[in-house]
């Protein structure tokens, strides 16, 4: 069976990585080149980049940033932020995404994960959803939109399954209430849905300590955990977050290490 | 037309392996080149047949449907270009997953003919409990017998997966089988036969394992 896989998550705004608590800005941490050279160097399994700005203006220069992080990103790098139609999935798989990531254009209109779907295989499409505590809910938890600014008619159960039906082939889950604030996973959202979905299940929002991976997949049952604002304070803590998982028990991909030579490998361009 | 990769920083150099990716219309080409970058600058994305003449080193990309991506490829006219350059003047290639599969007489994806150069047939992964499909992530390889491929590499090997289609661990593609996973199944992952080289996987998604492949490939 496939490794139970360590995902960072960078946020962009305005062409900066930003962090994010209760799914609102708070600092700059830096370029998301930078990011991304650690994250390649420090044997992370796959890199997800959302624009968050709030409003389409950085798109130009998402493109920038996707193309560029692509020339130097040897694992999947996963796509996503204010896509609505499939032409800008388009854009983002040619340039050298592997997969798209779509939350609220998909609430707005399911189709777009079909229309993805059919195109590209549904190992490209990621459905993030965010969830808000609401007991008025079957699944205790209301999907949540534009950054958990826009509440929907939506159970987070429900949701889920009807993405699937319509061509997700993962999804990611955030609550608006673990995202940013270091005391560890939304595990009983992750767990409502892990356990009844057939795609693999990403976590994220919340981690503060490595022992929150490690929660997430035995006790949230997700088969990926992702996190953003850990992994760039810490020196080497993608590293050691692997070592963690697999210190517990946990089927992880191993840090190899290989000296290759490689001659020609290419400097950014200026933007 | 030929599309060179090359950047403006990085011009073509004469004297250095030139590696042609045969373009399709479907694969991702971008994440191919952007790794071979790292080790040549003579990088040729070949839009049709006539234009994978004089390539050191050959790379078949793949993420696609079989018989859309078959039909491209005898569109462009690669089919006879590659029947040539690769079974007649013994010129390396190497096939990526799609491309890995083209290799064989045909798929249970779709009703079109493989290049046929390997003996068996491309089927779907049997689904089973706890087997999700596609297989999408990072698997670990047993390698059954050597390979200049692999040769670079120490155990655990563990590289990037996505497909929904496999060979069977049987017959011709079991018995060059240089490495193996197991997904239900037990699949080819990767097979070498003289100057035929295909991975089931993704090297260029493979981080460090991949580009040591690639390293070793474009050096053969």
């Amino acid at each position: 069976m496939p490794k139970h896989r360590l995902i960072a998550t960078l946020l962009i705004d305005g062409g900066n990585v930003v962090q994010t608590r209760f799914f609102k800005r708070t600092n700059v941490v830096g370029s998301a080149f930078t990011a991304v050279d650690f994250f390649n160097g420090w044997t992370v399994d796959e890199i997800v980049v959302l624009e968050i700005s709030k409003d389409t203006s950085g798109l130009g220069r998402m493109e920038t940033i996707v193309q560029e992080l692509s020339r130097r990103c040897f694992v999947p790098l996963s796509v996503g932020g204010k896509i609505r139609d499939v032409d800008l999935a388009h854009k983002y798989l040619r340039i050298g995404a592997d997969k798209i990531v779509v939350n609220t254009g998909a609430v707005d209109r399911p189709r777009l994960i079909t229309e993805i779907a059919e195109r590209y295989g549904r190992q490209c499409v990621i459905v993030s959803i965010d969830g808000r505590p609401d007991s008025s809910l079957p699944s205790g938890y209301r999907v949540v939109v534009d950054n958990a600014r826009r509440d929907t008619p939506l159970d987070v159960v429900e949701w889920a399954h009807s993405a699937i039906e319509h061509g997700a082939g993962e999804l990611m889950l955030n609550s608006t209430t673990h995202d940013g604030n270091k005391k560890g996973y939304d595990l009983a959202l992750i767990k409502k849905v892990s356990d009844i979905v057939s795609v693999p299940v990403i976590a994220m929002g919340g981690v503060g300590q490595l022992s929150h991976f490690i929660d997430g997949i035995m006790k949230g049952g997700a088969d990926a955990v992702a996190a953003g604002n850990i992994f760039h304070y810490f020196e080497h803590s993608t590293k050691k977050a692997k070592e963690a998982m697999a210190q517990a028990g946990l089927p992880v991909r191993s840090i190899g290490f290989y000296k290759i030579n490689m001659p020609r490998r290419p400097k950014y361009r200026a933007f | 037309m030929t599309a060179d990769a090359s950047t403006p920083d990085t011009p073509a150099i004469s004297g250095a392996a030139t590696v042609a990716v045969v373009d399709y219309g479907l694969a991702n080409i971008q994440s191919v080149v952007n790794a071979l970058e790292c080790f040549t600058p003579n990088i040729r994305v070949a839009a049709s047949g006539d234009e994978l003449d004089g390539a050191d080193k050959i790379i078949l990309p793949g993420v696609g449907h079989f018989d859309e991506g078959m039909r491209g490829l005898r569109a462009r006219g690669h089919d006879r270009a590659l029947d040539r350059l690769v079974r007649e003047m013994h010129v390396p290639l190497l096939g990526i997953c799609l491309g890995f599969q083209f290799l064989f007489e045909g798929s249970d994806e779709g009703a079109e003919r493989g290049l046929g150069w390997v003996e068996g047939q491309i089927k779907r992964i049997p689904s089973a409990p706890g087997v999700k499909i596609p297989h999408i992530g990072w698997s670990e390889l047993d390698c059954p017998r050597p390979s200049r491929l692999f040769a670079e590499l120490l155990p655990p090997i563990e590289v990037y997966f996505v497909h929904s289609f496999c060979a069977p661990n049987t017959g011709e593609a079991g018995r060059i089988a240089t490495a193996v996973c197991d997904y239900g199944i037990p699949f080819v992952a990767a097979l070498e036969r003289g100057n035929l080289f295909a991975a089931q996987f993704h090297p260029e998604k493979s981080q460090l394992v991949g580009m040591k492949l690639f390293e070793t490939f474009v050096s053969l």
